[in-house]
């Protein structure tokens, strides 16, 4: 398996010509979702797939923090996906994202519990039984808390990751608005996470309001976020960093210099 | 440990979070609040994404209209929910003319019964909203008529 590379981008349908014209572009990644695996990809996505560039899908339905059984045909739409994108691997969240038959319509926080360890970890392996190429784990960020957290954020995320040998996206902007909103250490926790199972990175903007970090995507990446993008390749670079945008698009020059600027911060060649 | 198991848990923070439900025990009061309006100005540019004429007309109002509508009532994804507000707003009679071709244009394409995924219309179909009518035939929409500024 050849992973991802260098730095990439969250592609979306909006922005899908800005990406096209990115000369030194080897990856991106696409919201699994949005993929019907038999229908004709989404325009743009299959000149950049005839280009060699690599294409990730990211799943964000899936809810493998549930505590019922991930939905088979889910898995298997993320599968079929992966297979008509050629990819080498694919990547969802350490999240639920529905119970009791309710959507929340979005990421939510599991309890730091050896039981929501339990749960993670058998929703992981059904989804891996049936997943053509390997699965790649993203910690979330949260405004809050369980109550009742049994372990910590290092040992929550190393402890399913070893049970499932799952590789490690990590979202260092989810680690800054954590570290933001519900305390702790960034640089500690990048210590203490098992780093050589990063498969990619990715970076993203965010805003604060009444109080709080919120990792909105649609904000300019913060200069803390880049100086912990720094901080992870002084311990260990990772292969390839991902800038994510999903809405309030910049100016392709503003776009640009994120870019210029996450290849900076890793050293990786600039892709614009 | 409470006791309880996950999956009531897990159900009790969803419905804080989108269904008008109580705080669960032990949760935080202010990031949970926190969490519940970013949901709705999440929820909010996601439907204006599906429904972009019906958000650019209400313009400023369009996030306080989309949460007053959404607070409390669990998503059933952008296209519906912005299919199921623009309904509620033509009702109240307070649906923006771009708003009122949008849902015609929706209508005449779609068959949506309020309950399941909206279908596409084999047959030619009529259909008027806040005073727009728009018709669909083979598959294509046309206004005819523009609601009344």
């Amino acid at each position: 398996m050849t992973g991802p590379s260098g730095v990439g981008i969250g592609w979306r349908p909006e922005i899908a010509g800005f990406v096209a014209g990115l000369p030194g572009l080897r990856f991106v990644e696409v919201v699994a979702e949005t993929v019907a695996p038999a229908g004709p990809l989404p325009d743009g996505l299959a000149e950049l797939r005839g280009r060699g560039v690599i294409v990730v899908p990211h799943g964000v339905k899936l809810s493998l923090g549930g505590a019922e059984p991930v939905d088979p045909a889910r898995v298997a739409h993320l599968a079929g996906v992966a297979a008509a994108l050629g990819a080498p691997l694919v990547s969802e969240h350490i999240a639920f994202v529905r119970a009791g038959g309710v959507e929340a319509g979005h990421l939510l926080p599991l309890p730091r519990s050896r039981e929501a360890v339990a749960a993670v970890v058998a929703n992981v392996r059904r989804a891996q039984a049936e997943l053509p190429v390997p699965l790649a784990l993203e910690p979330i960020a949260a405004l809050f808390d369980w109550p009742d957290d049994e372990l910590d954020e290092a040992d929550f995320l190393t402890e399913i990751l070893d049970a499932t040998g799952a590789l490690l996206l990590l979202d260092v902007a989810n680690v800054h608005a954590n570290a933001c909103n519900r305390g702790g250490d960034p640089a500690g926790l990048l210590d203490r996470l098992p780093l050589d199972r990063i498969a990619y990175v990715h970076v993203a903007g965010g805003a604060e309001h009444g109080g709080f970090y919120h990792d909105t995507h649609t904000d300019p990446v913060p200069a803390e976020v880049l100086d912990l993008v720094r901080e992870l390749c002084d311990r260990r670079r990772p292969p390839a960093l991902l800038l994510e945008r999903d809405g309030h698009y910049p100016p392709a020059t503003e776009l640009r210099g994120e870019l210029d600027a996450l290849a900076a911060a890793s050293g990786y060649p600039v892709v614009t | 440990m409470t006791g309880r198991d996950l999956a009531a848990r897990q159900a009790e923070l969803v419905a804080a979070l989108v269904a008008g439900g109580p705080l669960p025990p032990g949760f935080a009061a202010a990031p949970v609040e926190a969490a519940r309006r970013a949901l709705l100005r999440k929820r909010a540019g996601d439907v204006a994404r599906h429904w972009p004429l019906l958000a650019a007309a209400l313009g400023d109002a369009w996030p306080a209209t989309f949460a007053g509508w959404a607070a409390g009532r669990p998503t059933n994804g952008s296209l519906r929910d912005g299919w199921d507000l623009a309904r509620e707003l033509g009702d109240r009679g307070t649906l923006p003319p771009l708003g009122a071709e949008e849902l015609a244009a929706r209508e005449a394409a779609s068959r949506y019964d309020g309950r399941t995924a909206p279908r596409p219309r084999r047959l030619p179909a009529v259909a008027r909203a806040g005073g727009a009518v728009a018709a669909q035939l083979a598959g294509r929409v046309r206004l005819l008529r523009p609601a009344p500024r």
